[in-house]
């Protein structure tokens, strides 16, 4: 059963960031409630406020750019994302991702920005915006900040956020638009599961870039591979260095050791015959 | 030549549908009372410990507590089969989740903030979580008072001493000789880990312990009358004082048969006074605290002729009951006494033991053993067929049992018994089977990536019931000629009420929309029934409902010929009317019947109409305690279901492309409810055989008490291509010739798709789940595996 809270639902970000500043410590931000309501049901967090984000306008777009950028506000569902006519037409590794993200009912509700701040290691969405480059943009009290999404992640379940700090949206640069990607996941089951392992690539002029989920503490991004060394073999044994998968309830860490390198092998091979 | 019917066994949907699409039907969660309270269990951290010191004084003290209960307030016994529980934890917990104190208060909120507000001083014990470890005569002893328990003696025999609270025995035949005898002997070993039947409703019940001990009983449970029978023994009140109603039921799967959550609700609210107490369980209690399905090792040793012919057979199964008994115990029988599968047997030899563990207790679940049971047997009989080098489908057809054969309990079997034959037949055709793909084949297609395979396995069932099973019915009918049935069977799923508005429909010749299921259950209102569970309602309450018709016609046939002054045996019941064969300008409309028939002068004859029907299973014996010897089934439902297979090599990934399901249901009573239970079952076996299991870490804690990893099939996971094929050889016994096949469709879904396997990949699976890992790592010990490295 969920502790007693205090509700707030701010119309602007100005009032966000003054509640935000007043309650401290004792603040969720509330966008999807997809996992923060789990954690409150559980006992894992009690929050004295919450703080929903659904109520500001322009967190609940997706908008392009005129450079061809595209940015994800903080209250933007999965299945907006799904829907939406540019990100499937330019970032389609996005909409893969978000595809195998719960289940379609969950995806009405959970947000992209949640599953990028609850910093699971499987989060669906965590590695193609890794390999995509993206930026996160960070609301504060002294103007905000925006930092890359590999520096986001920085424990299990744990982001760089400060105790006054939110996401206002996530950014994906022009320079990543079209750029051939893809995205493949293991999981137990075909539906509604978190997943054994992922792998996110993708290959933007000459540059191959590519992300391992569920193998480590936080989402890993592989240093970025020059196209013309990145024989299978040469990435697969990069990617070993760098991940440390664990055994448990989900799998043995032999099995997602295995499927990263058949993803891995798999999504090359896509890359190459586009 | 079978019988034109008007209603029986066509697609008549479901009568309560409305009422569940919108939302209008009402759950025990639903339910609210004045002055209701709300209840919370704390429950055990530890899979077994000593209490050393329980303090409910912080909790009490709580504003908005009305009670909090420990074990030590509450004295009694509770139990199914063998009375080894008690209410809450007393002196020792024996399972992680075991609920030791419970307090019932205000809100919810209160109730659960004074359950963390009681202190409990545990002392470890060391934990048995391995049924053969529990098995060793030398193990520690879960239950040392075990040859105190009360226990129904005609069944079941502890063995005190031990931690093996049954023994069933199968002896026929002479084992020793069978063997000596065999050119061939295969000996595997097979194993399942418990699993949940996850009802989208947990259990739930309000319970009101009023004034002059009179107790009345809301809960999401499958037997009302067992819920009565069971609480007045533990607290040695007379049935009249007890009354048990059951609305509607969010699914059970036999999860919600017996008695579980009701005795405590009870003693809560006695203890408020009789306040009514309001109790749901949390999912992670469905998991966690409520029981779950029994984990099975066994080990199946055969003796073949090169013929083909089976010559012995000897099982031995150690069924994990976690903590308590409860139904597992009735499992072990059942499963024991069908251990051989629907195959003949010279010389049979079978031991099914009931073993304590300190894990999660199970209970009765589709199948009541034998989806655990069939997944080794039809494994195993794959394997056999291999080791002689004979297709598997003409090894079993070979063994297969047939009109006239010995069952190993000594049970002739008859022409109405059923064709397990035409069922195998049917799903292998269904599949296109050709024989077992060669290794050359094989080898060839995996240098595709994709293998496909093909397999079947049989299966057979009977109701696991009491020699005296019953059901009963009273049929009223109302001024305008419509009816009300009154019937003690619930329906949690399973569509129960609408074949018994057919069958009323048929007998009586009355429109459907004038047929009313009164749909819940209450015990003070409704005749007696023994329990809607193991696949017996249709056949044996279709009985009832049959026999009430039958009543209600001689009531009505009674007061017609004193009208015509006739025979009561010349008249025929259609469209609504008691018409004179041979006369037809002579005929009364039910209406004027229905409540006294009234002569143009005034005067009245008749009176109200009540039909009253009851059936009861007839013939049925005891076992033999040494051999296993008698008659336990009121018949015999057989099936096959067969599986195409499509396996990713790479990744150990498969789809299943098709599963066909052949039942010998005896005669469709409702077509798409069948279909709809074939199609639930099927999906449900695949849960079991792909993705369910209960995880606990060394120390017994369960480590999966969720959805997160606690998995079940969702959408995207069913088959691509389910197809139902129903064969209808009648049943003697059954309503119309009907038999149960509600559980059937779950089973040998398993071994079906373990033997698909085997037939791509040439792999040996002999634990379920099989999940893509276990595949690959099957594969790996091959040296079949792609290594994407090494390229």
């Amino acid at each position: 059963m969920l502790n007693h809270f205090t509700y707030f639902k701010p119309q602007t970000e100005s009032e966000l960031l003054e509640k935000v500043k007043s309650y401290g410590d004792d603040t969720k931000i509330l966008a999807g409630g997809t996992d923060l309501l789990i954690y409150m049901k559980q006992g894992i967090t009690a929050p004295k406020v919450l703080i929903d984000v659904k109520g500001i306008s322009e967190y609940s777009k997706i908008v392009t750019a005129s450079d061809g950028s595209i940015s994800i506000g903080a209250s933007v569902t999965c299945n907006e994302v799904i829907e939406n006519e540019c990100i499937n037409k330019h970032f389609p590794v996005l909409v893969e991702a978000a595809k195998t993200l719960g289940s379609y009912q969950l995806r009405n509700r959970a947000t992209v920005i949640g599953n990028i701040c609850n910093a699971s290691p499987a989060a669906d969405m965590a590695g193609p915006l890794l390999v995509l480059g993206a930026l996160v943009i960070i609301g504060n009290d002294s103007g905000g900040r925006e930092i890359l999404l590999k520096d986001f992640f920085i424990g299990f379940k744990k982001n760089i956020l400060k105790v006054d700090e939110f996401v206002k949206a996530i950014k994906v640069p022009a320079y990543f638009r079209d750029a051939k990607s893809g995205y493949l996941k293991s999981s137990r089951i075909k539906g509604h599961d978190l997943g054994i392992c992922n792998v996110a690539m993708c290959r933007v002029n000459g540059t191959l870039k590519v992300a391992v989920g569920s193998c480590a503490v936080t989402p890993v991004l592989l240093p970025d591979f020059e196209s013309d060394r990145a024989g299978t073999k040469f990435v697969i044994e990069a990617a070993m260095n760098n991940i440390n998968p664990i055994s448990d309830i989900r799998s043995s860490k032999e099995y997602r050791k295995h499927m990263v390198k058949v993803f891995i092998k798999r999504l090359l091979e896509k890359g190459n015959s586009h | 030549m079978s019988k034109e019917y008007k209603y029986i066994g066509k697609g008549v949907p479901r009568i309560d549908a409305d009422l569940k699409v919108t939302g209008q039907a009402t759950y025990v969660g639903d339910m609210s009372f004045p002055g209701m309270l709300h209840a919370k269990m704390l429950i055990s951290p530890h899979a077994h410990a000593k209490i050393k010191k329980i303090d409910t004084s912080k909790a009490k003290a709580l504003d908005g507590v009305a009670a909090a209960l420990t074990g030590e307030d509450l004295d009694y016994q509770v139990g199914l089969y063998m009375v080894d529980k008690t209410i809450l934890a007393r002196e020792k917990v024996r399972y992680h989740g075991e609920p030791v104190a419970a307090v019932a208060a205000e809100t919810l909120e209160i109730a659960e903030k004074a359950v963390k507000l009681i202190e409990v001083e545990y002392e470890e014990l060391k934990p048995l979580l391995d049924v053969e470890e529990a098995f060793n005569e030398k193990a520690n002893l879960i239950h040392p008072n075990l040859g105190s328990y009360s226990h129904v003696q005609t069944a079941f025999f502890p063995k005190p001493g031990t931690n093996i609270c049954h023994h069933s025995k199968i002896r026929r035949g002479d084992i020793d000789k069978g063997f000596q005898e065999a050119d061939v002997i295969v000996e595997r070993e097979y194993n399942n880990p418990s699993v949940q039947h996850v009802p989208m409703e947990t259990h739930g019940a309000i319970v009101q312990w009023g004034i002059g001990d009179r107790v009345t009983i809301w809960t999401s449970a499958q037997s009302p009358f067992t819920v009565r029978n069971l609480f007045c023994h533990t607290f040695k009140l007379s049935h009249h004082q007890v009354r048990v109603i059951v609305p509607y039921v969010g699914g059970g799967f036999g999860g919600k048969a017996g008695i579980h959550l009701e005795p405590l609700v009870g003693c809560l609210s006695r203890a408020t006074g009789g306040r009514p107490v309001k109790l749901i369980a949390t999912r992670k209690e469905e998991y966690n605290t409520l029981p779950c399905r029994c984990g099975l090792k066994y080990k199946i040793k055969t003796g073949l002729m090169k013929d083909g012919k089976i010559v012995a057979q000897k099982l031995t199964l150690l069924w994990s009951a976690g903590a308590y008994a409860d139904y597992a115990v009735n499992v072990t029988r059942a499963s024991g006494y069908s251990a051989g599968g629907p195959y003949f047997y010279p010389n049979i030899s079978t031991d099914s033991y009931t073993v304590y563990t300190n894990m999660v207790f199970g209970t009765a679940y589709r199948g009541f053993g034998h989806v655990e049971l069939f997944w080794g047997l039809e494994r195993h009989m794959d394997y056999c067929a291999r080791e002689l080098g004979i297709d598997p489908y003409e090894f079993r057809m070979k063994n297969l049992l047939k009109p006239g054969d010995i069952t190993p309990t000594g049970e002739k079997l008859k022409d109405d018994s059923g064709d397990i034959r035409k069922c195998l037949n049917a799903a292998a055709k269904e599949i296109g089977w050709d024989g077992v793909k060669s290794e050359q084949q094989r080898i060839k297609e995996m240098q595709s990536g994709k293998v496909r395979g093909k397999g079947f396995a049989v299966l057979h069932k009977a109701p696991a019931m009491p020699t005296n099973t019953s059901s009963s019915c009273v049929i009223k009918m109302n001024e305008n000629g419509s009816v009300i049935l009154n019937i003690s069977a619930t329906d949690y799923g399973n569509g129960t009420y609408t074949p018994m508005a057919q069958i009323i429909a048929e007998e009586m010749d009355i429109p459907l929309d004038k047929i009313h299921v009164a749909y819940e259950t209450d015990t003070d209102r409704d005749p007696y029934d023994w329990q809607t569970v193991a696949s017996r309602f249709a056949p044996m309450g279709g009985r009832a409902v049959i026999n009430a018709c039958n009543d209600l016609k001689r009531k009505m046939s009674e007061v017609a010929a004193k009208v015509f002054e006739c025979s009561p045996d010349d008249f025929i019941f259609q469209d609504e009317k008691i018409i004179h064969k041979s006369d037809p300008q002579k005929f009364i409309y039910y209406d004027k019947l229905a409540t006294g028939y009234v002569y143009p002068n005034g005067n009245a004859i008749g009176g109200p109409l009540i039909g009253v029907g009851v059936y009861m299973a007839e013939g049925l014996t005891h076992l033999d305690k040494e051999t296993g010897q008698g008659l336990p089934a009121f018949n015999w439902t057989y099936g096959a279901h067969a599986i195409e297979v499509e396996v990713d090599v790479e990744t150990g990934e498969f789809t299943i492309l098709k599963i066909a399901s052949a039942l010998d249901v005896g005669k469709v009573l409702n077509y798409e409810s069948l279909k709809g239970q074939v199609i639930g079952g099927i999906i449900q076996g695949l849960g079991t055989a792909i993705c369910e299991r209960y995880v606990y870490d060394n120390k017994g804690r369960l480590l999966n008490n969720s959805f997160t990893d606690n998995k079940i099939p969702t959408a995207k996971d069913i088959p691509l291509e389910i197809v139902p094929i129903f064969i209808e050889t009648p049943h003697d016994e059954g309503a119309y010739g009907a038999r149960g096949a509600a559980e059937h469709p779950m089973i040998s879904v398993a071994p079906a798709i373990g033997n698909a396997l085997r037939d791509a990949l040439g792999i040996e699976l002999t634990e379920m789940p099989i999940r893509a890992e276990d595949v690959w790592k099957a594969l790996k010990e091959k040296e079949l595996v792609f290594e994407p490295a090494t390229v």
